[in-house]
């Protein structure tokens, strides 16, 4: 079976020789290119080339599209990126420095006409030429909730949402959700089939589940309204949110959850069961100093629980580049050993 | 009277409803309640009880931790200007996020706390460069370095804590001067602050400013 169809079994239940292996390894493909980070995110050539050498030398089963998280706010007029050598590139200058910005941010009508999808949209077409038939092409797409951090800073966000004009927050609010309408059907029809909905205000461990109710998931119902829930992954930056599964699965119809490090796994997996997708996810920063032994572990204590009724992914968090060689051959080999059915 | 104000405070600060919270305030001010007693019976104590509540209340979350600080800050600042006589400052903090690192937010939750502990707060901004870091902490005569990272290589690299950790070494400064970082990875690796060479660490910006009172006075006592 290829990578996608093992992929599509664990999603449906039928049966597989192994659960699906996924990592996320984005700096790393500038290291590999020998570039600064800079050059190498000017590029979709140069990110496509970076994932498909990642995936071929560790031979996990995706790849991935996007370049930087940053990278929507450029979308939306961010004119300055931080660059680091050392880990993932920031927002440097916030489109919303303060609330009369609010009025002036425009969603571009055809987001694909934009200088800043040009590099994402050459990246996706080599990655879907090149491996679009076999393996899994995830993309990462921001909830309406979340991204105006990316525009206007986190604490700035709160501060809004929390205490400021709730009319400002609202058109905000809308004009994010509609972003987020336009990019997803934009990653779709580019071919992007494993999207990832980062929703980090959609955890409770952001806001309290009074707020989860009234604020995050109508606007989260908003967001999918139009593309549906197909092929989406519910992830909250990893922030636990095993408390509010059952109704993302039933409010929301999204049936596939990246489960939080730092929460229950075997709750998680009790909950989703085979209704849905089981994302077992290994706290890699621990990985940074674990020895391969207890990389090894570790993997393995997440597939034991996970594995039981299938259903299940293995899959990675924020994968920095301090992770030694060593702990990150031996996570995805364990991942793969432990990984089979039997 | 003074048990009623302090549940109608806590429960507007729960609610995270800033606006409540004032009016708790001025209506206690109103009954003859004086601006001090406001700040060391009311607001510290309601800041105490979150950082107790972090720990055991499941529905504690990030929105709640902001807006206890934000009306903390707010109404001590408020009830400063009212007090009799200005309150003893029991320390001071320069505070920033990492060289390279441009998250604000937790940096913001501990000095609202921070200030409502009566401690005094140097906010060095974003992106802040390790040798910044000791020579305003030098210039402020601040017990403690505070420093915030929301991204693995600005938490553990060789350019944020570690570096202060070394000039402190360097200079002989660490008995004068304590390193406390913050921020997500140190949550997901609790033996990280070890490693960076940090004397402590909270799991949250609320809980930061007890670890932070306990070193000002740590180092009060050398």
């Amino acid at each position: 079976m290829t990578p996608l169809e093992i992929l599509g079994a664990a999603i449906s239940g039928a049966p597989a020789p192994r659960i699906p292996v996924f990592c996320n390894l984005f700096e790393h493909g500038a290291r590999e290119l020998g570039m600064p980070q800079k050059t190498y995110y000017a590029s979709g050539e140069h990110v496509a080339a970076g994932q498909l050498r990642m995936r071929a030398r560790y031979g996990y089963d995706n790849v991935w599209s996007l370049f930087y998280v940053g990278r929507e706010a450029e979308l939306l007029g961010c004119q300055e990126i931080l660059y680091s050598e050392d880990g993932p590139p920031n927002v440097a200058d916030f489109v919303i420095k303060d609330y009369d910005d609010i009025a002036k941010l425009e969603v571009p009508d055809d987001l694909t006409a934009h200088p800043a999808w040009k590099e994402t949209a050459t990246c996706l077409r080599i990655l879907r030429e090149e491996v679009g038939a076999t393996h899994p092409i995830c993309a990462y797409l921001t909830a309406s909730t979340t991204l105006p951090a990316l525009l206007m800073g986190m604490d700035k966000w709160m501060e809004l949402l929390l205490t400021g004009p709730a009319d400002l927050r609202d058109e905000l609010l809308r004009k994010c959700s509609l972003f987020y309408q336009r990019e997803v059907a934009a990653y779709r029809a580019a071919g992007a089939n494993v999207l990832l909905y980062s929703t980090p205000f959609g955890s409770t461990s952001f806001v309290g589940m009074k707020r989860f109710n009234a604020f995050s998931l109508p606007w989260m119902k908003r967001d999918l309204e139009p593309g549906g829930s197909a092929n989406l992954v519910y992830y909250c930056g990893m922030a636990p949110f095993n408390n509010v599964i059952a109704q993302v699965r039933e409010e929301l119809g999204i049936g596939a959850h990246y489960i939080s490090p730092m929460a229950d796994l075997a709750e998680a997996k009790s909950i989703i069961g085979s209704e849905g997708l089981t994302c077992g996810v290994i706290d890699d920063i621990r990985l940074i100093q674990w020895t391969p032994q207890e990389t090894r572990a570790e993997v393995r204590r997440l597939c034991e629980i996970g594995m039981v009724g299938g259903h299940f992914l293995f899959g990675t968090g924020v994968m920095p580049l301090g992770v030694p060689e060593a702990n990150l051959r031996a996570m995805l080999a364990a991942a793969f050993e432990f990984g089979r059915y039997p | 009277m003074l048990d009623r104000i302090v549940k109608a405070y806590n429960e507007a600060v729960f609610e995270t409803d800033k606006e409540a919270a004032f009016d708790v305030v001025y209506a206690a001010l109103a009954d003859g309640m004086r601006a001090e007693d406001i700040v060391f019976k009311v607001v510290i104590p309601a800041i105490e009880e979150m950082m107790s509540n972090i720990t055991k209340d499941p529905d504690a979350n990030l929105a709640q931790h902001f807006m206890t600080a934000q009306i903390a800050a707010a109404v001590t600042e408020k009830m400063l200007e009212k007090f009799e006589h200005p309150p003893e400052i029991i320390g001071r903090v320069v505070i920033g996020t990492a060289q390279g690192d441009l998250h604000s937010l937790g940096k913001r939750i501990v000095m609202g706390c921070l200030k409502a502990l009566m401690v005094e707060v140097t906010d060095l901004g974003v992106n802040v460069a390790a040798e910044k870091f000791v020579e305003e902490a030098l210039a402020c005569d601040a017990q403690i370095i505070a420093v915030s990272a929301m991204m693995v290589h600005t938490a553990s690299g060789e350019m944020g804590a570690r570096k202060v950790r070394q000039i402190l070494h360097e200079r002989g400064l660490e008995q004068r001067i304590k390193l406390v970082v913050g921020g997500a990875p140190y949550r997901f690796d609790n033996e990280l602050y070890k490693t960076v060479g940090a004397d402590g660490w909270a799991a949250d910006g609320i809980n930061a400013g007890r670890v932070i009172v306990n070193l000002i006075k740590e180092v009060k006592a050398t």
